[in-house]
């Protein structure tokens, strides 16, 4: 598949996991909307996923143990 | 008291003040009294805190007759945005509907800091339904109404701290409390010709303020000038104990006086694409007024999807932050029609995906950590365009309507940025001009933004038709 096709077929996976779980509240047109949200998404998670990271790449907001004083 | 105080700066009030020229009283009843005369007009309160004002501002009155001075923002009123929490009785509505009688019973650090420095809450200000956090497309979206521009009746006063930037440019307060997760203090502050301070994440404590993005907001000043921005950061940044993002950096404005003789700018290849041509003229305009006081050079960034990190970022933390609303439906009861159904798009993020923006955020980090090392400060437009319409569709990064890598890089990687105002547009309404640092260099900006100030007259010019 092309690109635009696998982003297609992601939006359309994503957007059945959405009338799945919400469905009943959403109208028409209301899920279109959602649709074109879900379209940005998933085309900024290809824009993510298409740059290589290394291993050594980590979240930039490290988590820090926890203690209580004292 | 004559209404000659409104519009001067927060450095020369409190100066008047403190020589005791001038009643931090009859200071408090002048703005509360516009606050409730001319708030309703541009939909820029939620609430007006006359009875705490008046206590602050009787018991600042004896402090400093009675020698007790503490400091330029002593008896200086000010109004906060309607997501920091406030003790006696005073609503905390985030701007949304289902919180409009929701009160708390605390006082978030910001205002416990304010209040130490001796500054008097007029207002709690108006803001866009929960910073803006669940996709809102134009201005019509918080219960108060939507925020109106100063300058122009038919024209939005920003977001989501639009309450903060119009009441400055109303004259309704001296100063105000904004909050930015991405462009929420730029934004208003350019939309209505006032400064906005968006400081290092991590700079001021959000013990207390509604949570939308916890790794992308910061809590910053709306003002006048460049200057009383710094004035007011003083006042609220810090170490606190109840938000452990916050660092132990003392910030002393007083000591931002200069960058020490010339300043070096950079301007990132292509910065004005998309910008409107009265926004790319007041742009390099200001190019030639910074030149006069230092060097401008083009600066090119990696290639990296800085708008896809901090964008991605967003849509998951704030989908998070407000799980509760969304699951159970709650968000039907927002004003903006977007608002009841957008949010549940973001089922769409996957958890490896949130993690690869957080793992580009270091990347993107230190890729503008390296480009800013030899600078003071990039500049570019504050915003693209003139505010928009009341009636129209905003234009938004976030949505991915408009580009804005400044702000991408400024608020993913918690740098600190200040708008000024640079000119008007076509529609007679205020651009601006941003100045961005390396982290911690809230002196540096600021001290660039104050010699800009300092060689124009922008930050003179009020709107009309204020009384």
């Amino acid at each position: 598949m092309s690109e635009p096709e696998v982003i297609r077929a992601e939006v359309e996976a994503m957007l059945a996991l959405v009338r799945e779980r919400y469905g009943s509240r959403l109208a028409p047109e209301e899920l279109e909307g959602v649709r074109t949200a879900i379209e940005g998404i998933v085309q900024a998670a290809h824009a993510l996923r298409a740059v290589r990271l290394t291993n050594a790449d980590e979240p930039g907001q490290p988590f820090a143990a926890y203690r209580a004083d004292p | 008291m004559a209404e000659d105080v409104v519009f001067v700066p927060v450095r020369r009030l409190g100066a008047l003040i403190r020589e005791r020229r001038l009643s931090p009283v009859a200071l408090a009843e002048t703005f509360l009294d516009r606050l409730e005369r001319l708030g309703p007009r541009y939909n820029a309160v939620v609430t007006v805190t006359r009875a705490r004002a008046r206590e602050q501002a009787r018991r600042a009155e004896a402090e400093i007759a009675a020698g007790r001075y503490r400091g330029p923002l002593h008896g200086i009123p000010y109004g906060a945005k309607d997501l920091l929490a406030t003790s006696g009785g005073i609503p905390t509505t985030w701007g949304a509907a289902p919180f409009k009688d929701r009160v708390f019973d605390f006082d978030a650090t910001a205002i416990r800091k304010l209040e130490e420095a001796g500054a008097v809450l007029c207002a709690k200000l108006a803001m866009v339904e929960l910073a803006g956090g669940m996709g809102y497309r134009q201005p019509n979206a918080a219960f108060t109404g939507p925020g109106v521009n100063p300058w122009s009746r038919d024209a939005w006063s920003g977001g989501s701290s639009s309450g903060s930037g119009s009441a400055v440019a109303a004259g309704l307060v001296p100063f105000a409390i904004g909050s930015e997760t991405w462009g929420s203090i730029l934004s208003p502050a350019g939309n209505c010709g006032v400064a906005g301070l968006r400081p290092t994440y991590g700079r001021v404590s959000r013990h207390g303020a509604m949570a939308l993005c916890w790794t992308l907001d910061k809590l910053g000043p709306l003002a006048l000038t460049a200057d009383d921005c710094g004035l007011v950061l003083e006042a609220i940044a810090g170490r606190d104990p109840a938000d452990p993002t916050t660092v132990d950096r003392p910030f002393r404005h007083e000591a931002a006086a200069s960058a020490g003789g010339r300043f070096r700018f950079g301007v990132l290849r292509g910065v004005t694409d998309g910008c409107e041509e009265a926004v790319r003229e007041n742009f390099e305009r200001s190019l030639g007024v910074l030149r006069e006081i230092g060097t401008v050079e083009e600066v090119a960034l990696a290639d990296l999807p800085y708008d896809d990190i901090t964008r991605t970022i967003l849509f998951a933390e704030a989908a998070s932050a407000f799980e509760d609303l969304i699951e159970s439906g709650a968000i039907r009861g927002l004003t903006a029609p977007e608002d009841h159904y957008t949010p549940y798009a973001r089922d769409a993020i996957l958890a490896k995906d949130y993690l690869k923006a957080l793992r580009l955020r270091g990347v993107m980090a230190r890729e503008a950590d390296r480009a800013l090392a030899p600078l003071h400060a990039l500049v570019a437009p504050g915003r693209a365009s003139e505010a928009a319409r009341l009636t129209g569709e905003v234009r938004s990064a976030i949505r991915g309507t408009a580009r804005d890598v400044m702000g991408a890089i400024g608020n993913g990687a918690g740098l600190p940025a200040v708008a000024v105002p640079n000119g008007f547009g076509a529609r007679g309404l205020p651009t601006s001009l941003q100045f961005m640092g390396r982290a911690w260099e809230e002196p540096t900006v600021l001290a660039a933004a104050r010699a800009y100030q300092s060689r124009t007259d922008w930050h003179e010019r009020h709107p009309a038709d204020l009384t």
